[in-house]
Order: structure tokens, then C-alpha cells, then sequence
């Protein structure tokens, strides 16, 4: 089994005195490289923080961060240089789309790609644009841009590096059922035809059978891990 | 992909009215530069026009433009004797104020020793030199009169007949090239009223003393039309300007320093005294509102690229967070400093093409301020951009997250 990235007993507290918030207690969570896992729990449970922190944004306090195998945190202190291992390895896709205001879509996608350093950024750019079906809007800029075809010019540039770890905070969130279902659907083909490890943050339970593994938080910890079949719709609400 | 590009093309409208705020305001901290130059040019720019190796005035003074310096007459053909001065010209300088059609004008008078000197080393843009020993004038451009305009002076009419450029008074006032005859005339000039009350002062002068009754002819003499009067004497000259074998020149020199009633200035002296003395506090004036206007510039720039960074920040964290090094984010709002610093530049040298003509002083774009002007104003967009390069650099790209 080979694990994209692995946390162990990564902690992480907002605050201090009175208002001191545990936002992750003792995490631990492992993603599978050609896995699509979903990361659900009400608001307030830790989950973009966990994103954040599995991301090397926000590192945890506490704990370590394994990049396949590779102790990349330790207890809150860089192991590596996590910008070029956020360059390098990983791909985000937020609620918004947050695609650079100032390039079409097209650019969105090469911008990544220069700064991933793949060759012929452009060329990638267009496979990844007709792979995501928008690549007669490769000229568009943002603002012009549906939700949804947004969305899929945010996940896009999230590919543009063939990342080995895709995080997805609650990316169908702005967009109708069907959109929402087309992204995961998406996702999952990201995952099993790419390699990539997968993890989606999501309140949308209509769309659980795409997922190969669900994590479910409570209180900043981890909940067992069970088989999607016994995941009750209502928990997975916020 | 240049970023920086990109960003100006999203909105071009408001990058080029932004550079054009900027250029107006580098346009003036230009300008104040040229009028600087200008002020320092004009200063030397009469001197330097008279073409002389060597400037005799009169003794223990600095010469004619920056103090009075009277000189006998005489000195011009004792100072033309000299081994080794190949020329000796009188210098006279006068300003007047006069009106003409209605317009008030002021004129620096500088007399020519016609017929040796008939203007043929004057910077002449149109017209001729001096032709007749009388009546005719060679005067700067900038008096705004063309050729053929006739002035009055000295209750004679003067014909303009040829037009020099840039030949202007340390106050920027045009000069006016005239035979030495001429120059005496108008520096005559005074009223019939003066002349008569002097006339009767002189007779009762002369009727008070035993000289007018052995001399009975004598009370007539006042009266006569070549009279002059003690108290309205001749002008002297100012100065006296000497072109030297420049082999012979410390001889010259020398020899002149051993008369008693001379000081023997070099050009480079007359120069030195020029904008050491007369212009000094202007240029120090205009040297410090300079130095203000060009901090001032530099704080406007600086807020200016720092408020176009905080526009981007949201951008900026997307781009860190895809793993952009320090390095391109910082180059991204550098390089925007560049190019908005190098249309501020373009335009407002735009402007001063245009508008420096109006201006009622000379405003020089020296070959210095040509090169260093683009230099300056590339490094004053660099270090402006430190506010916003030191902002972008600390994005964090935890704010999309957030967001």
C-alpha cells in the first residue's frame, strides 16, 4: 500500500485562554495513492483545518506529516521546503474557485504549469482544458465564466502538475446537483486514472458513492473509519 | 508568462491613467530640474556668447554682471596694445524696461564695438548681423518680437534685424546687441527737463565764481548743444573682453596684472563668479525644492504601487499557494513599478515637449538629466516598490483558504 501523504497525531489549537480552540486533537489519517477518500463532518469539526494542515499551508503544532513516507512536519517545524513541496506534489480545489483574477483561463492553467516547471505548459494546459470539456473558454477570463466551468478550470490547474495529492475543500458546494455530481465523478476519474490520492472535504452525501473510503470528524478528532454502507446520511450533515 | 503584463492588460484603462498621474508629477520634478539647468545656462550663457579668453574689470570688483564695474574708455586701445591680444572689445551692459504696443518688455543692452564687432559671434537663428553704425539692433528670440520690429529707445528708433537664441540675462531677460554708439545713446537718455534744471545749476555755478567775470563767454557754454553736464556724465564701459594668442596668454595676463586700476578675470573665472555669486541662491533654492518635489514623487509612488499590490493580494496568496517562488511574486508587482514608471516617464516627457516652449524661463533638458531622468526614475520605482514587493512576498496562502 502506498500512501501519498500520512498524518500521525497531528494536533492543532486556535486561540489561547478562555477562547483556546483544540481544532485537531491527535489526528491521524493516511491517503492511498488511486484513491478517492471524503473527508465529512458538521462545521466547526476540523476539517479544513486538517485540509490546511495536510496541505502544508497551516502546519500542525504537533505530530508529524509524512509526503510518501518522508517526514515533511515534525511537530510544527519544517522538515523541507514546503512551497516547493506544495509546487511539486499537491493540488487544491476550494468552495470558489479562486482562479487568478487577472488571466484567462487558459493562462490559470499554465501559470501552474510554469511554475511546476512542466514542459510545454501550454500544451498541458489544453489537454487539461479538454479533458475537462471548457476548452472553448480557454480565452475567457474568471469573471466571465459560469460556476461551474470556473470549477473546472480550478480543478484543471489543480492537475496541471499530475499532483500526487489532490485536496478538495467542499469544491460542488456553489454548483446544482448535476455539476456537483459531474466534479466528483471527475475526481474519482482523477484518482483512479491518474494515481493520485484524493481527499474531498463535502456535506453532500447524493454524491458518497464516488468515494473509495470516507473519514468523518467530530471535535477536531477522527471518527473510525467505516465502510461508506454504514455512513447514515444525516451524519454527514453539518 | 510575465505577470505583470498580464495584470496591466486587465485593466489598461486605469494603468495609463495611473501613469499619466504619475507622469504629471514626474513631469514637474523634470521640469524643476530643467528650470534649475535652465537658471544655471542662463547665468554663464552671455559670457559664454561673448567669446572672450580674458575679462578686464575694474579693479577689486567681479565683474559686470555681478556688480557695477566702470572702466575708462581708454582702457580698450591700452589693452588692444598688449603683446599677444589679438582683439579688445568694450563691454557695456545696461537694463532697461520699456513698453512697446502696449506690452511691457525688459532688455539687457550689451554694446558692440562696431564696425570691428558687428555681432558675427553671436548664436544667430534668423536675420543678419549689425550693418549700419546706427539704428539697428540683434536681439534674443525669446523677446517675442521678429524681425523688422522698430523700437524706441533713447528717443531713437531701432530696427530689429537679427534674432539670436538663448542669449539671456542671469533673470532670463532677453539681451539686445547694439553698436557701442547706440549703447551710449540710450545710457544717456535722460529727460529735457534734467538736462535744463543742470544747465541753470551749472550757470549759477559759474556766475558764483570770479572765472565767469574774466571769461564772459564762458556762461554761454551750457547753453551749447554738445554740452554735456558733470552730473549726467558719460557712461564708462564695464568691461573690456580680450581674445589672446593662447600661447601668450600668462604673458598677458601678467602684464595686465601689474595695472593698478584692472583685474584680469579668465573666462572660467567669469563663469565660476556667475554662478557663484549672482545665481547662488536661486540655484540653491530651486536645488532643495528639487530635492522635496522628487521625495514627494517617491512617497506618491510608493503608496500608489503599494495600494495596486493590496488590489492583488487575493491573487497573490492563489499564486503562493500553487507554489509561486518569492522570487516571480516579487517580480510581478517590480516589474509593474517598471513599466508604470516607464509610461510616467514617456508621458510626462510628452508634456514637457509641449509645454516647456510656454514656460517664461528657460527650461534646458541638459544631456544629463536626458540619462539620468530614466535611470532616476527606474530606481525610484524600485525602491517605492519595497512597500508593496516586501507585502506581496508575505501573502499568506492560508487567506484562500479562507476566503
Amino acid at each position: 500500500m502506498t500512501f501519498a501523504v500520512r498524518a500521525e497525531r497531528i494536533s492543532k489549537t486556535f486561540g489561547r485562554g478562555d477562547t483556546l480552540v483544540h481544532a485537531l486533537v491527535d489526528v491521524s489519517i493516511a491517503l492511498e495513492a488511486g484513491t478517492i477518500a471524503a473527508l465529512l463532518g458538521p462545521s466547526g469539526s476540523g476539517k479544513s483545518t486538517l485540509v490546511k494542515a495536510l496541505g502544508l499551508v497551516a502546519p500542525p503544532e504537533s505530530g508529524t506529516i509524512f509526503f510518501h513516507e518522508r517526514p515533511v512536519v515534525v511537530d510544527g517545524v519544517a522538515m523541507a521546503d514546503l512551497t516547493a513541496l506544495r509546487r511539486d506534489n499537491l493540488g487544491f480545489v476550494f468552495q470558489k474557485a479562486n482562479l487568478v483574477s487577472f488571466l484567462t483561463a487558459r493562462e490559470n492553467i499554465e501559470v501552474a504549469c510554469e511554475i511546476g516547471g512542466t514542459e510545454n505548459p501550454r500544451k498541458r494546459a489544453t489537454e487539461l482544458l479538454e479533458y475537462l470539456g471548457v476548452a472553448h473558454r480557454a480565452a475567457s477570463r474568471p469573471e466571465t465564466l459560469s460556476g461551474g466551468e470556473q470549477q473546472r478550470i480550478a480543478i484543471a490547474r489543480a492537475l496541471a502538475n499530475r499532483p500526487a495529492l489532490l485536496l478538495a475543500d467542499e469544491p460542488t458546494a456553489a454548483l446544482d446537483r448535476a455539476r456537483g455530481r459531474a466534479v466528483m465523478e471527475l475526481f474519482r476519474r482523477v484518482a483512479h486514472e491518474q494515481g493520485a490520492a484524493v481527499l474531498v472535504v463535502t456535506h453532500d452525501h447524493r454524491a458518497l458513492d464516488v468515494f473509495d473510503v470516507t473519514h468523518e470528524m467530530e471535535d477536531g478528532r477522527i471518527l473510525p473509519t467505516r465502510p461508506l454502507s454504514q455512513t447514515p446520511p444525516e451524519e454527514t450533515h453539518a | 508568462m510575465n505577470l505583470a503584463y498580464r495584470d496591466t492588460r486587465r485593466r489598461p484603462g486605469r494603468f495609463v491613467a495611473t501613469a499619466a498621474g504619475l507622469g504629471l508629477l514626474f513631469a514637474v520634478v523634470i521640469s524643476m530640474q530643467g528650470i534649475y539647468a535652465g537658471l544655471v545656462d542662463d547665468a554663464t550663457i552671455l559670457a559664454n556668447a561673448m567669446h572672450a579668453d580674458l575679462w578686464i574689470v575694474q579693479r577689486g570688483t567681479s565683474g559686470p554682471f555681478a556688480e557695477a564695474s566702470r572702466l575708462d574708455p581708454t582702457l580698450e586701445s591700452r589693452a588692444a596694445a598688449v603683446p599677444g591680444v589679438r582683439r579688445a572689445r568694450a563691454y557695456t551692459y545696461q537694463l532697461v524696461q520699456r513698453v512697446h504696443e502696449g506690452t511691457t518688455y525688459r532688455l539687457a543692452l550689451v554694446g558692440l564695438a562696431w564696425p570691428d564687432d558687428r555681432g558675427d559671434s553671436l548664436p544667430l537663428v534668423a536675420g543678419r548681423m549689425v550693418a549700419q553704425a546706427h539704428g539697428e539692433m540683434i536681439v534674443d528670440a525669446s523677446l517675442g518680437m521678429p524681425i523688422g520690429t522698430v523700437l524706441s529707445l533713447g528717443g531713437e528708433p531701432f530696427r530689429i534685424v537679427g534674432l539670436t537664441r538663448n542669449a539671456l540675462t542671469t533673470g532670463g531677460d532677453a539681451v539686445a546687441f547694439l553698436p557701442l554708439a547706440d549703447w551710449q545713446l540710450i545710457a544717456n537718455e535722460a529727460p529735457n527737463e534734467a538736462l535744463q534744471t543742470e544747465r541753470q545749476r551749472t550757470l549759477e555755478r559759474l556766475r558764483a565764481t570770479d572765472l565767469a567775470r574774466t571769461l564772459p563767454g564762458l556762461e554761454d557754454l551750457p547753453l551749447d548743444d554738445r554740452w554735456r553736464s558733470p552730473a549726467l556724465p558719460s557712461p564708462p564701459i564695464h568691461a573690456i573682453l580680450l581674445n589672446v594668442d593662447p600661447s601668450r596668454r600668462d604673458e598677458v595676463v601678467s602684464v595686465l596684472e601689474h595695472w593698478g586700476d584692472v583685474t584680469v578675470l579668465t573666462h572660467a573665472d567669469e563663469e565660476a563668479l556667475l554662478l557663484q555669486g549672482v545665481v547662488a541662491r536661486a540655484r540653491m533654492q530651486l536645488g532643495l525644492f528639487s530635492v522635496i518635489l522628487t521625495l514627494t514623487a517617491a512617497v506618491i509612488v510608493m503608496m500608489v504601487l503599494w495600494t495596486m499590490t493590496l488590489e492583488k493580494t487575493h491573487d497573490l496568496a492563489v499564486l503562493r499557494l500553487l507554489g509561486a517562488p518569492t522570487t516571480r511574486l516579487a517580480g510581478l508587482v517590480l516589474q509593474q513599478a517598471w513599466m508604470l514608471g516607464a509610461l510616467a516617464y514617456l508621458i510626462a516627457f510628452g508634456i514637457g515637449q509641449v509645454l516647456y516652449p510656454y514656460f517664461p524661463r528657460r527650461v534646458v533638458l541638459t544631456q544629463e538629466i536626458l540619462w539620468a531622468a530614466p535611470i532616476a526614475v527606474l530606481l525610484l520605482t524600485t525602491i517605492a516598490s519595497v512597500l508593496g514587493v516586501a507585502h506581496a512576498t508575505r501573502v499568506d496562502p492560508a487567506e484562500v483558504l479562507d476566503a
